[in-house]
């Protein structure tokens, strides 16, 4: 109860606290993605329907994914400790895990509500349909948000300052975001360089989410990557629950 | 308890050999200028620190060790010296942010006003001024009742009023039977509140005692200063101490009670019919005693 308590408390003192620090980032982070859905669908392609927009929805909602635990998470945590807040947070009885925990629920009710105007806005302007399970879309959404949350925290713990951890999460997001088949269909590299890339978490879980969701495939189809995604996310745990530095 | 604490940085050693024991329900005092090893001594005590070598035991547990650290924290009250609050937080939030840390029902009206900020508990922390933050900090150390608080540099940068809330809280709270460690650049905080003084140099602890024993002992004589047409000191004054001139200027400096020395001087000063234009009695301070362990001022408005 008590840490059930604390857990609620944190997430809501999250959202309260930082929409009221950046009310005008939050509209720019839910806007800007609808904003890369219009241009790059008829950037791509001749015009609506064409399917560009059916890969682009889900591709887009995963890139949120990732960048939201990158920076989300683990930039966040950087500036937390230059403000000294994590070691005053240290001090009191509050179990590390529920200040982690409530900060990567944060990030993915805040994910829920992107994907939520994203998949509107396909669906009104380009016709985009979901069709998969809803289960099993939430399912892959969750796992991805814990996966990258999770290597998000190894961001945080790791890095010295908030600027380094600018920049390793630039690094990291802006490539990934490219060659994790999220804006561009790693399928038109040759085919040893899209093997490859379908090592990177990123992409294993960018096509899980679209295949479920836009294309209606069964999850159970997908059982290696998801487990792959799992172990990513325990590694990310494990690393950052030995490197994490308070102070 | 502190024994034989060191904490070095490199090659560094902030803090070189650092013991001593604070009774409970007492104040104790670090004193000492900035950087001269105060706050990662208390640091130390409160888990985030880790010692390079020494033993330090609080309420019985080794802050160092994990278990120990766990069972620690409700136990104690932590105000920290750095800015350590979310800007936008309102205090009625953050003071409902740590009962749920500590799983105690919110008290957030009861200590905004113990702190003197009941008008301001809507208020965000980036708009009140540093002092009412630091008041705001030592409301979410008390608010779960602690055994032992720890606060570092509690006044810093607070104003007259801000000062005599948190002195009289941290007053109360002693009378009350609490364990207080604080660390301080200001005399006069460590004067006023410390039931025991300890201060500390470059990483060592060169005196610890009571205020009143330092000064005793190393704040030197006591003095009275007067200027009088006339006057010198006769036989008897002379007893009473060493006496210089300076200009029209007597002064004397005194082993024994200034007051009584003071008596003496005017009555003496009456009796040969000198007219008194200036008195002046000085007792040593624990700055007098500061300067004179240290071979230093604190500096206080550096």
């Amino acid at each position: 109860m008590k840490l059930l308590r604390m857990f609620l408390v944190q997430t809501r003192m999250n959202f309260v606290w930082y929409f009221r620090r950046d009310g005008e980032m939050v509209f720019w982070t839910l806007a800007m993605p609808v904003f890369f859905l219009v241009l790059f669908s008829f950037a791509f392609s001749s015009g609506p329907n064409s399917g560009s927009s059916k890969f682009l929805v889900p591709g887009i909602i995963g890139a949120q994914v990732l960048s939201s635990g990158f920076w989300g998470v683990g930039v966040m945590l950087a500036t937390f400790r230059e403000k000294h807040l994590l070691r005053r947070v240290y001090v009191t009885p509050m179990p590390p895990w529920v200040f982690f925990a409530s900060l990567i629920v944060y990030r993915m009710l805040l994910l829920a509500a992107q994907a939520v105007i994203l998949v509107s806005v396909g669906a009104l302007l380009f016709h985009v349909r979901i069709v998969g399970n809803p289960l099993e879309i939430l399912a892959v959404l969750l796992l991805g948000t814990a996966t990258f949350g999770s290597l998000g925290t190894i961001i945080g713990a790791l890095a010295r300052t908030t600027e380094s951890a600018n920049n390793v999460a630039s690094i990291l997001t802006v490539p990934l975001a490219f060659l994790s088949d999220a804006y561009i269909p790693i399928d038109r590299f040759p085919h040893a360089v899209s093997a490859t890339l379908r090592l990177l978490p990123s992409t294993q879980f960018i096509e899980t989410f679209r295949d479920v969701s836009v294309y209606g495939a069964p999850l159970a189809g997908y059982g290696v990557w998801l487990v792959a995604l799992a172990l990513w996310a325990v590694a990310g745990a494990a690393i950052s629950a030995r490197t994490f530095r308070w102070v | 308890m502190v024994e034989n604490l060191v904490r070095r940085y490199g090659a560094l050693a902030a803090v070189d050999g650092v013991s001593f024991a604070v009774s409970p329900g007492t104040i104790f005092g670090l004193l000492g200028r900035n950087g001269a090893g105060k706050t990662t001594t208390l640091e130390c005590c409160i888990g985030i620190g880790t010692p390079t070598s020494g033993t330090i035991r609080v309420l019985g547990l080794d802050p160092t060790r994990p278990r120990d650290l766990a069972a620690l924290r409700p136990k104690i009250g932590v105000q920290l010296q750095a800015t350590s609050l979310p800007e936008k937080a309102a205090v009625r939030e953050v003071l409902e942010l740590y009962a749920a840390y500590y799983g105690i029902p919110a008290r957030a009206e009861e200590m905004a006003a113990r702190v003197g900020l009941d008008d301001k508990l809507d208020r965000q922390i980036a708009q009140m001024s540093g002092g009412e933050q630091q008041r705001l900090a030592l409301a979410l150390a008390l608010q779960h009742d602690p055994d032992v608080l720890f606060l570092d540099e509690p006044t810093a940068g607070m104003d007259a009023f801000g000062r005599r809330i948190l002195w009289a809280e941290v007053e109360r709270l002693r009378d009350r039977g609490k364990t207080i460690v604080l660390t301080t650049h200001y005399i006069e905080e460590a004067e006023r509140l410390s039931d025991r003084v300890c201060i500390i140099q470059r990483g060592k602890i060169v005196a610890e005692a009571s205020p009143a024993e330092l000064v005793a002992e190393h704040g030197g004589d006591a003095s009275v200063t007067i200027g009088a047409n006339g006057f010198a000191p006769g036989a008897s004054l002379e007893r009473l101490g060493r006496w210089t001139k300076t200009g029209e200027q007597w002064k004397l400096a005194t082993h024994g009670e200034p007051g009584l020395a003071l008596a003496a001087v005017v009555t003496e000063a009456n009796a040969i019919g000198a007219k008194i234009t200036s008195l002046d009695l000085h007792r040593p301070t624990l700055e007098d005693a500061f300067v004179a362990i240290t071979g230093e001022t604190l500096g206080e408005h550096e």
